[in-house]
């Protein structure tokens, strides 16, 4: 049996455990996953697996400290490398740098080696749903249809990082993952989704970042992955489309077979 | 199966135009599709939204962990106090207010005033509330929310109210509850009814089918296909956050107990002794809402409480819940 944990600190967990519950009835795998909310490290310690959902990372990363919880997360992603799903401001929360963070900055797990930019597209009304391809996702069957995409306020992957990331430039208002352990894995950062450059024209929030993953505005990265860390930017726990969350957990099947 | 689950199955209404599955068709036409506006509301869930009159204040609730600011002139225990026409605040504070926090920034207008809320999405607020708190602006009509692209939250005090609301275009709900009091009985009130609403609606859809569901539709004066939603999903069709007299963790947990998804807190913040103490206090209870030796810890040692007022002291005319129907 494989337990899958939802940090359930704030946001959108009951919709990833709805979709990840219907992901796997319908799995034919023969792996038998159960599914639990996380709120202490007690919680996490049974988890096989984790999925971070949307909701304030300012607020997840505060509660989460308040619960004794950001080193036994980082220890969990870091360390023991177990599977590891963040959407939108988990996505944040695993990232080892975030811009347009709070004043003061805000704590991150880090895991994957890349700064996102926070609320990329803007406020609530440039939120928006899309339908994004997702080659990885036709791996599994012949050819996969659109995803509909739902960004809310989203971050997106601004920049790769190095492994002498540090000495880049720092801005005043980010945020880096502090952490004594180091984030050490051979894996490298795999992109798996690109949103098109339909939202050139929306970057003003973007404006005066360094070094742009596409300067030529090819797209911005909504989908990675580095080793045990998955990242998307948008909500595949708003949708019924639960393709997303089917792939996943086969992957955490395999890590676990 | 825990209250919070039960969220799981927030589906958008069959009122609106789109549903789980959005396409990006409704986006084309500058129609903000309703799963971006209900979804938003679904990120907040399991948090705190807090009344702020100035940027200091918003400061202090971002570094709290509050999930969302509610951008006010005054806060309803001063509006209260002081009377007179409660209008949509000056645009300068809800910018000034934007400018301080990374957090989502709602404000309020005036019940049934369309044009506070053109102005405020031109502001780009990322939530507007048409608030029972500010004189209602029309005596006859709630706005019409759907053609907005910015979503909306509006109160209720039960079941038949908030389907109205939504069928408006209403992408989350809360309860009225008594704001600006510091007594939590009329929230837990409105809560209980409109559970005890859904209960009935459950009742009536697996005993009479649609005949039930039409007929007790006509009774609550509300949309028959949302009537029917709710029966099936066994709760609201939306978010639904507890507001209207949170005071202390214990009130915010009690909230998260019966149900609610979340919790705005009003004057019960920046009207007591140490505001980012308690502020901190009441997000840790809502997240733990259900574990009594943190609710313990965190209700220790607050400083003042508001003071408040018993809702029971009340005359009719004082309470703000009577507006909007």
């Amino acid at each position: 049996m494989v337990t899958v944990g939802v940090l359930s600190l704030q946001g959108g967990f009951s919709e990833h455990l709805s979709s990840l519950r219907k992901a796997a009835d319908s799995s034919a795998a023969d792996v038998h996953f159960d599914f639990t909310e996380v709120r202490t490290p007690a919680q996490l310690a049974v988890c096989d697996a984790l999925v971070i959902p949307g909701g304030e990372s300012t607020t997840l990363s505060l509660v989460a400290a308040q619960s004794g919880l950001i080193e036994p997360l980082r220890e969990f992603v870091k360390i023991s490398r177990k599977p590891t799903w963040g959407t939108c401001a988990g996505l944040i929360f695993l990232s080892e740098q975030a811009s347009a963070t709070k004043r003061g900055g805000q704590e991150l797990i880090g895991g994957l080696n890349v700064k996102v930019h926070r609320n990329h597209f803007g406020r609530q009304m440039e939120s928006f749903v899309t339908d994004l391809d997702l080659p990885f996702l036709s791996q599994s069957s012949s050819q996969a249809a659109p995803f509909p995409a739902v960004f809310i306020r989203a971050p997106v992957v601004d920049e790769m990082l190095t492994d002498n990331v540090k000495s880049i430039g720092e801005r005043l208002e980010g945020s880096i993952a502090g952490s004594q352990k180091p984030p050490a894995t051979a894996a490298k950062v795999e992109v798996l989704a690109i949103l098109p450059g339909r939202h050139a024209s929306n970057r003003k929030a973007a404006v005066g970042d360094a070094l742009p993953v596409s300067p030529g505005g090819a797209g911005d990265i909504v989908a990675l992955r580095q080793g045990n860390v998955f990242g998307t930017s948008f909500h595949p726990e708003l949708t019924d489309d639960t393709r997303i969350h089917a792939w996943w957990l086969a992957q955490v099947a395999a890590a676990y077979r | 199966m825990t209250n919070n689950d039960a969220g799981s199955s927030i589906a958008a209404p069959a009122a609106a135009s789109s549903n789980g599955t959005a396409s990006t068709s409704a986006n084309k036409d500058n129609k903000t599709p309703f799963t971006v506006k209900a979804g938003l509301a679904q990120m907040l869930k399991g948090g705190v939204i807090m009344d702020v009159t100035d940027a200091a204040q918003a400061r202090i609730a971002e570094d709290a962990g509050a999930c969302a600011v509610m951008a006010l002139e005054r806060v309803p225990a001063d509006i209260r106090a002081e009377g007179g026409v409660v209008r949509m605040s000056d645009p300068g504070k809800i910018k000034e207010i934007q400018e301080a926090v990374t957090i989502p920034v709602m404000a309020k207008a005036r019940i049934g005033h369309f044009v506070e809320c053109q102005i405020l999405e031109a502001l780009g607020v990322d939530y507007i509330d048409e608030s029972e708190v500010l004189t209602p602006a029309d005596d006859a009509f709630h706005v019409e929310k759907a053609p907005f692209s910015v979503p909306f939250v509006c109160g209720c005090r039960n079941l038949p109210e908030a389907l109205r609301r939504i069928a408006e275009g209403a992408a989350m709900i809360r309860t009225k509850g008594e704001a600006g009091t510091g007594d939590v009985v009329e929230a837990v009130k409105h809560m209980r009814t409109v559970k005890a609403d859904i209960a009935r609606a459950k009742a009536a859809l697996q005993e009479g089918g649609d005949l039930a569901i039409r007929a007790l539709a006509r009774e609550f004066g509300c949309d028959a296909a949302l009537l029917r939603q709710t029966a099936e999903l066994g709760r609201l069709p939306v978010v639904n956050f507890a507001a209207g007299g949170v005071a202390t963790p214990a009130d915010a947990a009690l909230m998260m107990q019966l149900g609610c998804d979340g919790v705005f807190v009003g004057s019960g913040i920046f009207k007591s002794g140490d505001a980012a103490k308690r502020a901190k206090a009441i997000v840790r209870a809502t997240t733990h809402f259900r574990d009594a030796k943190v609710l313990a810890e965190c209700s220790e040692g607050l400083g003042e409480a508001m003071v408040g007022i018993s809702v029971n002291s009340m005359k009719p005319e004082q309470k703000m819940a009577g507006r909007g129907w």
